[in-house]
């Protein structure tokens, strides 16, 4: 069920503008930011190519989607996005947890999970949306959430 | 009598590649003997005789250059490349252990918790004592090289003073150093994180103390009037391993203290 007031597909604007979290009291300038040239993640240089969001997904993604992708490399990349001043989209996530499964490594699928939930920091409705997009891939590899574990409460 | 035709050294036979060879060989036997039958006895010996083997071998090296001349100019040139290319061995050394800390906290398990710093773990403030560290071996490698300096201007005082006060600050740093590893609030044995931390920070403690040694003799050495303006290279080698250890210190407190916190 879509959280009330969001209609699919979800601007990535409203994502993308209501978590550029780092600038604290501009949140009204990066809601304004069209749609496609706000300034990504990893860097914000004052000159030189900047990369469209859809670059950067498509980046994390094929990152992500690497067949022989090893353990290491799989943490180094979540640790890297985790790092940046956004949330990452579902698609990133849906890759993530791909690689997950085939690592077999079940606890950083749903410390991904947790991470989204972090991230989202006061933006509540991001994490069940994220959650409700990503429940086939979920069902699919069979990734239980914190919440059906019972370890979202400390 | 008979006198060589060339200004290289060929060095009288000596015992201590001999004795330093068979204290290697006692230490680590004796390594082997605390841990299985909770003796020291050989292990100690192994110790003391290398403290004998370094003591005899290095007065021999200042009996041949500084009071017999044999350290010509290409003799001393051999020294220097020998000293280069040991820290640069050093160098590696270390490298290793940064290899360590970065292929641990660039990907942190799950046991971890999947971050850096781990959960759990409280980190020493990089901003307190860290810092004070970082500001005395700094200060120390301006003293070193104003006692180098002196050395070279024929200012016997001043090369005492200021040689004297890098000492200082290498035993000041090693106290700091020495209380943080009490008060802190984690142990070696805490998960990768405790390794890291102090087998690096460990080895450079280490590399503190033997410069400092190193330097304090060099200290005994100007006070006895050993070192010309023109030719002191045992200070040089001195001083150059404490600027490396010094360099080892910044890339510890950029990477541990300061990113990894």
């Amino acid at each position: 069920c879509h959280p009330p007031g969001m209609r699919k597909p979800v601007s990535r604007t409203m994502f993308r503008a209501a978590l550029q979290l780092s600038v604290s009291g501009a949140r009204s300038l990066t809601r304004s930011r069209p749609q496609y040239t706000a300034s990504v993640a990893a860097r914000s240089y004052s000159h030189g190519k900047q990369e469209t969001d859809e670059e950067f997904d498509a980046r994390w993604v094929t990152y992500f989607s690497k067949p022989d992708i090893d353990a290491w490399e799989l943490r180094k990349g979540m640790n890297t996005l985790i790092g940046y001043d956004l949330v990452p989209e579902p698609k990133i996530l849906d890759a993530a947890l791909r690689a997950c499964r085939r690592l077999n490594d079940l606890a950083s699928a749903i410390r991904i999970l947790e991470a989204v939930k972090d991230k989202s920091g006061p933006h509540k409705e991001i994490y069940p949306y994220v959650l409700q997009e990503l429940q086939p891939t979920l069902n699919e590899l069979g990734i239980p959430t914190p919440e059906e574990l019972g370890i979202d409460k400390a | 009598m008979a006198h060589q035709a060339h200004a290289y050294h060929m060095v009288d036979p000596s015992p201590w590649p001999l004795t330093g060879a068979i204290a290697a060989l006692l230490m680590t036997s004796g390594l082997a003997i605390w841990f299985h039958f909770h003796s020291t006895v050989l292990m100690t010996l192994g110790l003391i005789l290398l403290l004998l083997t370094m003591y005899q071998w290095w007065r021999d090296i200042i009996r041949e250059g500084t009071f017999q001349g044999h350290h010509t100019p290409p003799v001393q040139k051999g020294l220097r490349y020998g000293m280069i290319l040991f820290i640069t061995s050093e160098v590696f050394f270390f490298l290793g252990f940064f290899w360590a800390f970065y292929h641990s906290s660039l990907a942190p398990t799950p046991e971890l918790g999947g971050c850096w710093p781990p959960t759990g773990i409280t980190p020493l403030d990089p901003f307190e004592v860290p810092l004070l560290n970082t500001a005395v071996l700094l200060a120390s490698g301006v003293t070193v090289t104003w006692a180098h300096h002196s050395i070279m201007e024929g200012e016997r005082k001043q090369a005492i003073q200021s040689l004297t006060l890098t000492i200082l600050l290498g035993l000041y740093f090693t106290a700091l150093q020495a209380t943080e590893y009490y008060e802190a609030p984690f142990t070696i044995a805490d998960g990768v994180y405790g390794s890291t931390f102090f087998v690096a920070t460990g080895f450079h403690g280490l590399h503190v103390i033997i410069g400092s040694t190193f330097l304090a003799v060099c200290l005994l050495r100007q006070v006895q009037y050993h070192f010309t303006s023109e030719h002191h290279f045992g200070f040089e080698a001195a001083a150059w391993y404490w600027h490396f250890v010094d360099v080892v210190w910044l890339f510890l407190y950029v990477s541990i203290y300061w990113w990894g916190s």
